[in-house]
């Protein structure tokens, strides 16, 4: 069976992801994952949040998808073992001593490798299987055909982003953001927050949207450029995955509202039970779901240039300027 | 013979080789990491790749050979060819920025020495113990790293650390060549459009951008931290010329030669003429990366910051040194 893999940044994201019909729901410990805080959760909502996970009958993965520093991983194998203890089902992971550390010292948790890690070839794959992960998402610029090869070629769990970004770089590979704007905040559990780095914990500022001028040497010659970042919803290409048999299908938004975040799990869980539900052969219309996706997309996209606008804005603020978030 | 230290650059191509003086350093990478239409990319073209070591090595210097940041599954074959290549004529190690290619190249040549590039996301000491058990011999963390960190992984995995001590600081990779929308526009077409020296502004951001590839728009400037640097026991350096021309090569590397050089004797001090040569090279200004913990883009030198980060648009009626000893003097 297809798992649906939903977002939450909070109980109540939770709570009505589970009820949304998600399988699997992934929550990230402060600090410790590629968001901003506020949409993270202290270690008593971790706990919460697989309660509820667990009676609603989905798993509850934990983020830890940082690159974090050498000296934060005890600290990160302490918290492991804890959501261990508390129940969690698996852990999303980028920086590979950590992984390495975590395999160790828990064989038996499954181990996601975050997008964070950005892994790209086949080789790449088998790489991480080595050392422990045995699922991986698969970069948002993977083509079907990759992933039919990935799919064909190696023994592992395929999860693919199915509401997401593609961004103008790699994810996992860009530090654009931390260059422009970098503040250490450290939280009361002692975890550095990297604020403006999202590849180690923190916020994106999302710079490569900023209306930028091209200049050769001192001349201007464009006065608008955009790198494209765009936010996406795969519909088309979901009958294909299906029928690939990819193992996941991953949604992600944790900054969103609760209820557009439910929204995107319960369209995608009744276009996959519809999907899977048809008479085998029968052709299968998209153009129904288009149009009702249309109204989350655009409730989707009202969410995301707001936040777009406010972050740049934030960028330009100088480090130490914001006392309190 | 042990060399103190080891100063390398990167060349893209045989032109650039050929162009380039490359006396103030030790060793050479070759290869463009971001795009495999980059003119006359060494890795898409064997036989080039092949001269290109032959002809650092004729020069008495250490040839490396590097390989992309991003390699999709279709780039694999040529890369090990690539690799075959660096190996037969002689290469003396490989760099590599994927995972998935680290195996690749470790599984086929067991002996031969590996570096990690910066875009292989090493973060911890618990990472590079991982990579060492895949031949890495040494490790350019990833940018984002502080000056503390890079220590901290160097003292516990004994593997030597390779810093960028100057030039343009990789930000990103990305599939897509945005250039290419304005080939009409422009009159030109791939692979000159990122020839072009371009960069990217919006008040005071700067990013310069080679295709696919974005870079710093301001120089990372190590020079009045090298000191530190050897003291900390970092002996290898590289300055990241890969965009730009062969004078800011050669004088660049000259002046961080010189003062490598004096770093390691111990005798400190800084030339004002120095640092009037990296002025005159670096168009935005100068930073420090992360080295500091701080965002990338600022500059945390002895002296005055704001004074480097508006370097080189303020006066230039006194050096950066001058004013920096004077402030030090009057605090």
């Amino acid at each position: 069976m297809i798992e649906l893999l939903a977002p939450a940044g909070n109980l109540e994201m939770v709570t009505e992801a589970v009820r949304s019909g998600a399988n699997a729901i992934y929550v990230g410990p402060r600090g410790w994952s590629r968001r901003r805080d506020a949409f993270e959760m202290d270690d008593a909502a971790v706990r919460g949040s697989i309660r509820i996970a667990h009676d609603g009958g989905a798993k509850l993965r934990v983020a830890f998808n940082t690159n974090m520093q050498s000296r934060e991983i005890p600290d990160l194998l302490r918290r492991m073992e804890t959501f261990v203890g508390f129940g969690a089902d698996g852990a999303i992971m980028t920086d590979i001593g950590a992984i390495a550390a975590v395999h160790r010292q828990f064989p038996m948790l499954t181990i996601h490798a975050s997008i964070g890690a950005n892994i790209l070839n086949n080789a790449d794959v088998a790489f991480y299987r080595k050392i422990g992960v045995s699922q991986v998402v698969a970069d948002t610029k993977l083509t079907l055909k990759e992933l039919a090869s990935r799919k064909e070629q190696l023994d592992v769990g395929i999860e693919i982003l199915i509401h997401a970004n593609y961004c103008y770089t790699y994810l996992g590979k860009c530090w654009m953001s931390p260059y422009h704007r970098l503040e250490r905040k450290i939280d009361d559990a002692g975890k550095d927050l990297f604020r403006g780095s999202p590849n180690r914990g923190g916020l994106d500022y999302r710079v490569c949207l900023e209306d930028w001028q091209l200049y050769s040497g001192d001349t201007k010659w464009e006065d608008h450029v955009a790198l494209k970042n765009d936010a996406f919803f795969l519909l088309d290409d979901i009958p294909h995955l299906i029928d690939l048999g990819v193992h996941c299908l991953k949604i992600q938004g944790r900054e969103y509202a609760v209820s557009l975040v439910g929204a995107i799990v319960k369209f995608y869980r009744d276009l996959i039970d519809v999907y899977q539900a048809r008479p085998k052969g029968e052709q299968f219309d998209l153009l129904p779901w288009k149009a009702r996706l249309a109204s989350i997309q655009a409730d989707r996209d009202t969410q995301r240039s707001s936040g777009t606008r406010a972050l740049l804005d934030e960028a330009r603020i100088p480090v130490g300027a914001i006392r309190s978030r | 013979m042990t060399r103190p230290f080891e100063l390398n650059t990167t060349i893209s191509n045989l032109r650039d080789l050929n162009a380039s003086d490359l006396s103030p350093y030790d060793a050479v990478y070759l290869g463009n990491i971001t795009c495999r239409l980059y003119e006359a990319n060494l890795l898409e073209h064997p036989g080039d790749l092949r001269e290109a070591i032959a002809a650092v090595k004729k020069r008495g210097l250490i040839a490396y050979v590097t390989t992309y940041a991003a390699p999709r599954n279709d780039f694999l074959p040529k890369l090990r060819k690539a690799v075959a290549v660096a190996v037969e004529a002689g290469a003396d190690a490989v760099e590599v920025h994927n995972l998935g290619v680290l195996k690749i190249v470790h599984e086929a040549h067991p002996g031969l020495p590996i570096h990690v590039g910066g875009f292989a996301n090493v973060y911890t000491d618990a990472g590079a113990e991982v990579l060492k058990r895949f031949g890495a011999v040494r490790i350019t963390p990833n940018y984002e790293l502080s000056l503390e960190e890079i220590s901290q992984i160097q003292r516990q995995v004994g593997l030597s650390m390779e810093l960028l001590v100057h030039g343009k600081m990789p930000l990103g990779i990305s599939d897509h060549c945005f250039l290419l929308e304005y080939e009409e526009a422009w009159g030109m077409k791939c692979p000159d459009l990122c020839q072009q020296d371009l960069f990217l502004k919006q008040g005071d951001w700067a990013m310069k951008s080679v295709g696919k590839g974005i870079l710093s728009g301001k120089d990372v400037c190590m020079l009045e931290h090298l000191t530190r640097l050897v003291s900390e026991r970092h002996t290898r350096f590289r300055i990241e010329a890969v965009s730009e021309s062969p004078a800011y090569r050669l004088e660049v590397g000259q002046v961080y030669r010189e003062a490598l050089e004096r770093a390691v004797a111990g005798t400190d001090g800084m030339e004002e003429r120095w640092w009037n040569t990296l002025r005159r090279h670096a168009r935005i200004g100068l930073c420090n990366g992360f080295y500091f913990g701080k965002s990338g883009m600022e500059y945390l030198g002895a002296g005055s910051e704001a004074l480097i980060s508006a370097f080189p648009r303020r006066g230039t009626d006194k050096s950066i040194f001058q004013i920096r000893q004077k402030e030090q003097f009057d605090d």
